[in-house]
């Protein structure tokens, strides 16, 4: 039964420093680490965010279309240039929009279970539950929810077939707000997924499916944070307290399954939200 | 030091503090709070990808332990030089397992699980079960850290190795 592993357990928020056992090699494989997530995911075919490194920023960027930008070709009264790039780019976001479309999975977003109700705001979606008398309210954005060096991972995939092409999921930061009825202050959880956890197929570390960052009271229904109450960072934190506020998260239907299911919706959002903005900028670039 | 906790499941529902608070009475119980230790509970795919890969056995199991110290004796509890060698090793705990033992046998879960680290520690402390005599000394350690953590708690919790005997 026992092959030694030895390797280095800690690496979460709290415990970087205090578990670090670094006396002995590591050995080629470990075990399983790395969490395979059943969210739901697609595979890669963002060419041109990989272009752009990331589609954030970039060194280098083709510049396909500048020659002409000065001399329209075309024109439709609009007042705006139209080159023969607009018109490239247009017919490349159309092939874009058509492969996206084929491998969304569904159109409508993926129900959570719990009793959740699910409210969209562009790309921030809030979603409520009311267990015994309080309030659970879990907030996310879709913007920067992918992981970077999903990159890296998006390179080596370039050398498989595209049914093995590694598959985008977007793993968001997310707020747990739990108010209750007579108090005027929330308890507010700041959440993130660890990102060891999503990037890679195999590692050193096992981190938790989701992770606490800070809690702090906030006024109840303020957007603001407020800066000046008490911020508990869980980078320090007794660990005891932290698996007693992990607890209290489970008790209000945020746990693994929530936060799989978190995943799930959230990825599934990110990527209607990207099919519509490439829509919208074929239809700016067309101007129609 | 301490125990770094970590649940990479979604299928059985852990109190971890509970978890927490039951692996630190059984530390005490062997006079081993000063040395790290990783619990990770995992579910039944999860263990059964470790368990063929280090024990080319491609069947779910309740845990697996890995040592740091691979050549422990029995009972003799390691002397680290340096503060980075206050590590015991890390225990792979099987809770869907557990849990669908529990539910056949009708056990409570933590005190299911609790047995199942402490089997899980004897293992990181050079215990084996591999010859008849082996196996006695691990029983009559792991009765003596139930019979302790029973007599500080209250509960009645009986080794794994006892209901594992007509397995062997």
């Amino acid at each position: 039964m026992l092959k030694s592993v030895l390797r280095v357990v800690g690496g979460a928020v709290r415990v970087s420093s205090a578990t670090a056992s670094t006396a002995r090699a590591l050995p080629l494989s470990c075990p399983t680490l790395g969490a395979p997530s059943s969210a739901t995911t697609r595979p890669f075919t963002r060419s041109l965010w990989m272009l752009n490194n990331n589609g954030t920023s970039s060194e280098y960027r083709p510049k396909l279309f500048s020659s002409k930008a000065l001399n329209p070709s075309v024109s439709c009264g609009c007042g705006g240039l139209h080159t023969e790039g607009d018109k490239a780019f247009s017919n490349f976001l159309s092939d874009e929009i058509k492969e996206e479309k084929k491998i969304q999975k569904n159109k409508s977003l993926p129900k959570m279970s719990g009793g959740w109700e699910l409210e969209m705001n562009g790309t921030e979606a809030k979603i409520t539950r009311n267990v015994a008398g309080e309030k659970i309210i879990v907030t996310f954005n879709v913007n920067n929810s992918i992981p970077p060096n999903f990159e890296e991972e998006a390179d080596q995939g370039q050398q498989k077939s595209a049914e093995e092409e590694p598959e985008i999921v977007s793993t968001p930061n997310f707020v747990v707000e739990v108010t209750k009825q007579a108090t005027k202050h929330s308890l507010v959880f700041d959440c993130h997924f660890p990102e060891d956890e999503m990037s890679r197929g195999e590692g050193e570390e096992e981190s938790d499916i989701f992770a606490i960052r800070e809690v702090s009271f906030q006024p109840e229904g303020d957007s603001e944070w407020k800066e000046t109450s008490y911020t508990l960072n869980t980078d320090s934190l007794d660990w005891a307290l932290y698996d007693h506020l992990m607890d209290f998260l489970a008790d209000r239907g945020v746990d693994n399954t929530f936060a799989d299911e978190l995943m799930e919706l959230s990825t599934a959002v990110e990527h209607q939200e990207y099919i519509k903005f490439l829509e919208e900028l074929q239809g700016f670039v067309k101007c129609n | 030091m301490g125990v770094v906790l970590r649940n990479l499941q979604k299928v059985v529902s852990l109190r971890r503090a509970r978890l927490r608070k039951d692996i630190d009475t059984l530390r005490h119980i062997l006079g081993v709070h000063k040395f790290d230790m990783g619990i990770i509970c995992v579910d039944n795919r999860r263990i059964q990808q470790i368990n063929n890969m280090y024990r080319k056995k491609n069947v779910p199991t309740d845990v697996l332990s890995f040592p740091f110290y691979e050549d422990l004796r029995p009972g003799k509890l390691p002397c680290p030089i340096h503060r980075d060698e206050l590590n015991l090793g890390d225990i792979f705990l099987g809770v869907e397992f557990v849990m669908k033992q529990c539910q056949e046998d009708s056990l409570d879960l933590h005190g299911a699980l609790t047995i199942t680290m402490a089997h899980g520690i004897c293992h990181l402390l050079g215990y084996r079960h591999e010859t008849e005599e082996e196996w006695t000394e691990m029983l009559q350690r792991e009765e003596y850290i139930l019979s302790e953590y029973n007599r500080l708690t209250g509960s009645h919790l009986q080794p794994l190795m006892k209901r594992c005997t007509q397995d062997r």
